[in-house]
């Protein structure tokens, strides 16, 4: 694969301690993109998404702009301006709503009016959030946690941003402001996204390029709309 | 297959116990002493790897239970004047007392509690040994020679001492073994693992940890009494808090959740100031907590696990021998007495 | 007789305030890594051995404590990258086990470097006395309790004002995310210890004139100052300080005005204290109970 995507992943095969998922995955994304990673569950799309990050054991190439991932820890993966999302939100429950956000600009330290300024537009952007700015983190509800994770990631100005189902737990109405925002994150800031989706409707609606895996192996890639009413998604999906 | 290693293990014990009754005859004083010494604190140990090792509670009191024995032993046949095998059950039955009555409240503590309860015991004992001097003697100790080989035998102090000291702590190993294999060991391990589905099983955990303490404290009083039984002596020492924290340490180094272990933990207990040819209690301590972090950081199933391990992997090539060409067969999974707790597996 | 009362308070808060400031770096050590660490004492003493030495070498004793609270500060990040590192994520027991093993070789190193007889240690507090209101004070109690007043303060306004203090709280609550935020969840793992290394030499410090410095001087207060920590509710170091003022002050209570405990066996007030209330609230005095939806 030739481009100048500004992620890129060759040959990536990754797992946990004694088991692997990945078995070989190609995937670029290319800069200001938005690429949905789609697949069934087990298929091994959050397993992709820590192999970027570093959470996992993994070979292969990762490069984000030329620079190689695979051998950096999380957090100096992190401070490259890659921004994951985990599933299962990561909340930091026993601070609160409000640090949880300043959590993730705590690398931004020259910057404290941009900080600040960003902190509002997170509380605009997610209301209820602001209404419990002081509750600690942990007694929030499902959805809101969602959100609170969204925030923390946004909230360090990243280039990348790792979503792992991020609609999962948020209404509907939510999830498409949500979107919304994204969307025009990446208008102003060339915001890059790999979103993994179980709902396929909602990923094949925001994203560019959608990309299938089954069993650790991509099976399928191109244009999200041509993707939309192929079978071999349905397929991929509900099993053959 | 089977057959095969119960013949093969039945020969070693059966010539392990003939080594271990002849060897006494031929050698000096001071071995058998020693060998007794190892035993009693392997008892000691045992009891500790019940409610650290089986039951996955931490215990650091065990030293006070140990010196209870002690004492109860001393004191019940010097000063009260009890035949051997009185004292010898009240050197089991009142620590045993004692740690049920500190576990029922303990054990509904977490982790952290139950810990620094028992951290409480051995400093209490102390004060209460030394408060009450005219019954323990104070901080002077108490002299207890109460190991008085038969006319009839024709053996020497050292060989009668080694003789019952090691008859008493072998049946007190295999009574652990069996109650370790037998429901007491399967309801523990379940609770290790998940008390959540030991309570969907009918299991409780707090009955059966306070149990596991209750026995921990009956083997500690047991090798108490073996210990005033070999030196004839007991003194505030034998309860303090520094003897626990050895114990503990030795029973990782022997092998944690293991009947193995706690005999390996035994050995090491007594002789590693031995090897290292020092009597100075501060390199012992020194050595002690190195061997301690060296076996923690290298092989943290202690010991007993290596051992089983290489013996795995010998009996492997062995059959790989046997059997010529063809693929080697997977590690027979040793339905052994001495599971590896999952604390160690982890890793 | 009330003065006698008043007396023995003054006394408990003056002894609970060095159980206090060890009770505080086990706080910190455990918030930061999960573990309970049982070599905090002696590691505590290792460092007033060391504050020792250099007033042996002709420094002042508040220079002396000065630099050895900041070695420790090294000393405890050390600990934790070289012994303790490996054993944070395996179960509860095993790392218990391993601060045994350090408590044991730190024991045996220190006996053997400066000897196990009892060695003074310049008090940094004059000698002197107050008198208020019938009962008196020592200066030192009164500066013990306000050091650790003192520390408590820094401590809070470290924990809950600045970046690092928002870091270390991130990391000791979910190190996967905090990692995933870019904290150098390492790096900060031992700024943890090595502010708990910090306070256990304060505590050392204080302590040593009464006690004499020897091998085994914080073993009893490492007692004390793990009855205060769990009673406190191992995470809330407030809680901690607070439970640790309360044990002291009880157990001179107890010692002095019941004639079973008398001064033997003090340490058994702490113990049953700390376990009557766990029995009826076992998240200890201060501790939240963990509300966390999944």
């Amino acid at each position: 694969m030739t481009g100048t995507g500004v992620l890129q992943l060759v040959g990536v095969v990754a797992g946990y301690r004694r088991s692997q998922v990945l078995h070989g995955v190609d995937l670029e994304v290319a800069a200001g993109g938005v690429t949905a990673l789609l697949g069934a569950n087990g298929a091994g799309k959050t397993t992709t998404l820590r192999a970027i990050s570093g959470m996992v054991w993994r070979r292969g190439t990762i490069t984000f702009d030329g620079r190689d991932l695979s051998r950096l820890r999380p957090d100096q993966v992190a401070r490259l301006g890659i921004a994951h999302v985990p599933q299962g939100r990561g909340t930091l429950a026993r601070l609160s709503t409000a640090e949880n956000l300043m959590v993730g600009a705590l690398r931004r330290r020259r910057d404290s009016s941009g900080v600040r300024a960003d902190l509002q537009a997170c509380f605009d952007l997610f209301p209820p959030l602001a209404q419990r700015r002081d509750a600690v983190a942990g007694s929030l509800s499902g959805g809101e946690q969602q959100m609170l994770a969204i925030g923390r990631a946004l909230m360090s100005r990243p280039r990348l941003l790792l979503l792992d189902e991020p609609s999962l737990g948020l209404a509907p109405r939510v999830t498409q402001e949500m979107f919304r925002v994204l969307r025009d994150l990446r208008a102003e800031r060339g915001l890059t996204m790999l979103l993994v989706e179980q709902s396929v409707g909602v990923a094949l609606d925001i994203a560019d390029t959608a990309v299938v895996l089954e069993t650790g192996r991509v099976t399928l890639r191109g244009p999200a709309a041509e993707l939309a009413g192929v079978d071999e998604v349905r397929r991929a999906y509900l099993g053959s | 297959m089977r057959r095969h290693r119960r013949w093969f293990t039945g020969a070693v014990l059966a010539g392990g116990i003939i080594v271990l009754a002849v060897f006494p005859l031929n050698s000096t004083p001071y071995t058998n002493y020693q060998i007794a010494l190892v035993a009693t604190y392997a008892v000691a140990i045992l009891g500790l790897n019940l409610v650290s090792g089986y039951a996955g509670q931490i215990s650091l009191g065990q030293s006070a239970f140990f010196g209870l024995g002690g004492y109860c032993s001393a004191i019940a046949t010097v000063k009260a004047g009890w035949p051997l095998p009185a004292s010898f059950l009240l050197a089991c039955a009142l620590p045993a007392a004692v740690g049920l009555v500190v576990a029922i409240p303990a054990v509904r503590l977490r982790g952290h509690g139950l810990a620094i309860f028992t951290l409480a015991l051995p400093l209490i004992g102390v004060a209460l040994a030394k408060r009450y001097a005219d019954l323990t003697g104070g901080s002077e100790g108490l002299g207890a020679r109460i190991s008085q080989a038969p006319a009839w035998t024709g053996l020497d102090r050292d060989q009668w001492t080694y003789y019952v000291v090691l008859a008493i702590a072998g049946a007190l190993f295999l009574l652990a073994r069996n109650m370790v294999n037998g429901r007491l060991g399967r309801a523990l391990s379940t609770i290790r693992e998940n008390e959540v589905v030991a309570v969907s099983m009918g299991i409780s955990p707090q009955k059966y940890k306070a149990l596991a303490f209750a026995l921990a404290a009956a083997f500690g009083g047991a090798a108490g009494w073996l210990y005033v039984y070999t030196i004839g002596f007991v003194s505030p020492v034998e309860m303090e808090f520094l003897l626990s924290i050895n114990l503990l340490a030795m029973m990782i180094v022997g092998g944690m959740g293991s009947v193995l272990g706690s005999l390996l933990g035994g050995v090491m207990y007594v002789y590693i100031p031995v090897l290292a040819g020092t009597v100075d209690p501060v390199r012992t301590t020194l050595l002690y907590g190195a061997i301690l972090l060296l076996v923690l950081f290298f092989a943290p199933g202690g010991i007993a696990r290596t051992i089983r391990r290489l013996r795995d992997r010998l009996r492997d090539w062995l059959a790989e021998r046997r059997r010529g060409s063809g693929p080697p067969p997977t590690a027979a999974a040793t339905a052994d007495n001495d599971a590896v707790p999952a604390a160690i597996q982890h890793r | 007789m009330t003065v006698r009362a008043v007396q023995q308070v003054i006394d408990g808060l003056a002894s609970g305030s060095i159980y206090g400031a060890l009770a505080l770096a086990l706080v910190l050590a455990h918030r930061a890594t999960g573990v309970v660490n049982f070599a905090q004492g002696q590691m505590a003493v290792v460092s007033t051995f060391f504050a020792w030495s250099f007033v042996q070498a002709g420094l002042g004793v508040i220079p002396a404590v000065v630099l050895t609270v900041a070695a420790s500060l090294l000393f405890g990040a050390a600990v934790e990258r070289v012994a303790m590192r490996r054993f944070e994520r395996e179960s509860p027991m095993i790392a218990i086990v391993a601060t045994v093993g350090l408590l044991l070789l730190l024991n045996g190193m220190s006996s053997l470097i400066w000897g196990y007889e009892l060695k003074a240690f310049p008090p940094a507090f004059s000698s002197g006395t107050l008198r208020a209101g019938g009962a008196v004070v020592s200066i030192t109690a009164l500066g013990t309790f306000l050091v650790l007043v003192a520390v408590v303060l820094l401590l809070y306004a470290l924990m809950m004002r600045t970046r690092l203090g928002l870091a270390l709280r991130a990391v000791a609550d979910n190190p996967d995310s905090s990692a995933l935020s870019g904290l150098p969840v390492g790096h900060l793992l031992m700024v943890g210890w090595g502010l708990a290394a910090g306070l256990g030499a304060i505590a050392g410090c204080l302590v040593a004139p009464k006690l004499y410095l020897d091998p085994n001087m914080l073993a009893g207060v490492l007692v004390y100052a793990l009855a205060a920590a769990v009673l406190g509710g191992f995470d809330s170091p407030l809680g901690a300080v607070v439970a640790a003022w309360i044990i002291g002050v009880s157990e001179n209570l107890a010692a002095t005005y019941i004639g079973f405990i008398g001064n033997d066996l003090r340490i058994s007030v702490p113990l049953l204290l700390t376990v009557l209330v766990l029995l009826f609230r076992p998240q200890g005095l201060f501790g939240r109970r963990e509300v966390v939806r999944v």
